[in-house]
């Protein structure tokens, strides 16, 4: 069945668009915390909205050159092989491509400068999804008047 | 239908999962001009209140949403870059 629909102009947004901020602090380690990073991050800046990413404790990890399988927490792991099943049949896209998106449309991605200090890496220990490496006040100041996630 | 003047972008964004088709508008949407008009096909269930959001957001129009039977074609006129 087609069925077309009109959707009224919503009048006072066309005339002033909301922007908007957010700002992810990415700290756990393990597989499914990186999925909503990928869809928040392509998502928010497919919206046109400003998003940093500060990439600190565990999930250092998921971001170095030297590759790093991403495990899953023990509680998951049971539905781990459904739910990679179910995202390759829907063509759902790896974390690391959508946050790639996301950078394509102007997300920005931090490593934690005193975690990297404890690690021992430096920027060159990163892969290209890493603009800098920066610490915790210079993050803070960025995410203010926005909105502020700690995954 | 929309007069052939008008710039019209077709964005085919089917079997892609959610947040594919508001990615593939916004790349379209960026090298649009004011005035284009944007199609978008899509077969995630989502796009139809994701649109809503999109055109909120960036301040432009949705002129319509179609379920056609193998896809929702949305209908987006670009009010502002």
């Amino acid at each position: 069945m087609t069925t077309t629909q009109s959707v009224p102009a919503p009048a006072p947004d066309v005339e002033r668009p909301t922007t908007g901020k957010i700002s992810i602090m990415m700290f756990s380690g393990t597989a499914d915390k990186f999925i909503p990073l990928g869809i928040l991050s392509q998502a928010a800046a497919a919206l046109g909205m400003e998003v940093n990413v500060f990439v600190t404790g565990f999930a250092l990890h998921g971001f170095t050159n030297e590759h790093h399988d991403l495990p899953f927490p023990v509680e998951f792991e049971a539905m781990a092989p459904a739910l990679a099943q179910g995202m390759e049949a829907k063509h759902v896209e790896s974390w690391d491509t959508m946050l790639r998106k996301a950078k394509e449309l102007g997300a920005k991605v931090y490593a934690c400068s005193a975690m990297c200090e404890i690690m021992g890496l430096t920027k060159a220990d990163f892969n290209d999804l890493v603009d800098d490496v920066v610490g915790a006040a210079t993050f803070l100041e960025m995410a203010e008047h926005g909105e502020t996630f700690f995954v | 239908m929309e007069p052939e003047t008008v710039p019209h972008t077709l964005v085919d964004a089917r079997g892609s999962a959610c947040p594919g088709p508001i990615t593939d508008l916004s790349m379209a949407y960026r090298r649009s001009k004011v005035g284009d008009v944007i199609e978008l096909w899509a077969t995630d269930p989502g796009v139809k209140p994701d649109v809503r959001a999109w055109a909120t957001k960036t301040g432009n129009l949705v002129r319509s949403v179609e379920h056609q039977p193998d896809k929702i074609v949305v209908v987006l006129e670009i009010l502002r870059r």
